[in-house]
């Protein structure tokens, strides 16, 4: 028993740690330590992030992509032509819109009706939202 | 909302825990501020110079710092942060050890370099670890100091158990008649710390 009280007054007095006159010193030089990791660490995945845009915006305009993607798109254009000029329901609606004819108006009200809705529909889901 | 402080001052430790896991550093150094001369104190007493205590209770903190998501507050922050100290020195001391171990044992000396001395009990404890020698200092300041078990003294001291238990016993005996001389040497159950 003696000595497992000597062990507790051991752990006590290890325990008791004398506060050193230039604690404050120390918790700074730590903090400022942290604080330079930080930036350090920032400066270093900002400087990483720049030169792989750098090397992956390079690598896109060296190997032509904006030129393929441009003939892509070109190629597009042409096949949605062509295949809308194929369906004759977008013929007929092409025809309807661009004869001018007495059902213009028809067709505009049609329009405005179904944005209405359109409109209402996200009115109330907006307000179920909120 | 930043906290000033005077609010850090009177926030509790695992409080600061949370703000820091979140990198508020602000927040960690009051933590520094709280338990640093502690950390501090532990490196001198296992056998630290000051300077390269307070190298390695920095290395220490920073340490805590990155690991500070580890810690799940199952025990005090201060113990915590004494074991990942423990360790390091632990390190650095199994790297040096070759030196250490040849050089003569160090004389008492008159300045425990602990700066505050008023207290009587811890004048008696600095004293009296410097009559250890360096591999007994350092098994009985990690296992009651760093608040390791023998077990995980034997581990990082990369030594077998039985050699941990028998430093520290050998260095309790000795701390035990440098502080209370009327007292009886340790019995082996009362050295089965950890």
């Amino acid at each position: 028993m003696v000595d497992r009280s000597f062990e507790m007054e051991l752990d006590r007095q290890f325990s008791d740690a004398p506060i050193l006159p230039d604690s404050d010193l120390f918790a700074g030089r730590v903090t400022d330590l942290l604080e330079r990791g930080w930036t350090f660490r920032r400066l270093l995945i900002g400087g990483l992030g720049v030169a792989g845009g750098l090397i992956g915006g390079g690598q896109m305009l060296g190997s032509g992509l904006v030129s393929r993607l441009g003939a892509f798109t070109a190629q597009s254009d042409t096949l949605v032509k062509m295949g809308f000029a194929q369906l004759p329901a977008a013929r007929g609606l092409t025809d309807l819109l661009s004869a001018g004819s007495n059902l213009d108006d028809q067709v505009l009200w049609m329009s405005a009706a179904l944005a209405a809705l359109a409109v209402g529909l996200f009115v109330t889901r907006a307000i179920r939202e909120i | 909302m930043a906290q000033s402080a005077a609010e850090r001052a009177s926030t509790h430790d695992l409080d600061l825990v949370a703000q820091a896991a979140t990198g508020d550093r602000k927040a960690f150094g009051e933590l520094v501020r709280r338990h640093g001369s502690a950390v501090r104190g532990l490196m001198r007493r296992m056998g630290a110079d000051p300077a390269l205590a307070d190298d390695l209770a920095q290395d220490a903190f920073l340490a805590a710092f990155e690991q500070i998501t580890e810690f799940r507050g199952e025990g005090a922050f201060q113990g915590w942060v004494k074991r990942i100290a423990a360790r390091l020195y632990v390190r650095r001391w199994r790297r040096d050890s070759r030196l250490d171990l040849m050089a003569d044992p160090p004389e008492p000396e008159a300045d425990s370099g602990l700066g505050d001395m008023g207290a009587i009990n811890r004048i008696d404890l600095d004293e009296a670890l410097r009559a250890l020698s360096d591999v007994e200092r350092v098994c009985v300041s990690l296992c009651y100091g760093g608040g390791l078990s023998h077990g995980e003294a034997a581990q990082a001291l990369n030594t077998p158990l039985g050699t941990v238990k028998s430093h520290v016993k050998r260095g309790l005996d000795k701390l035990r008649a440098r502080m209370a001389p009327g007292q009886t040497l340790a019995t082996p159950e009362s050295v089965a710390h950890g």
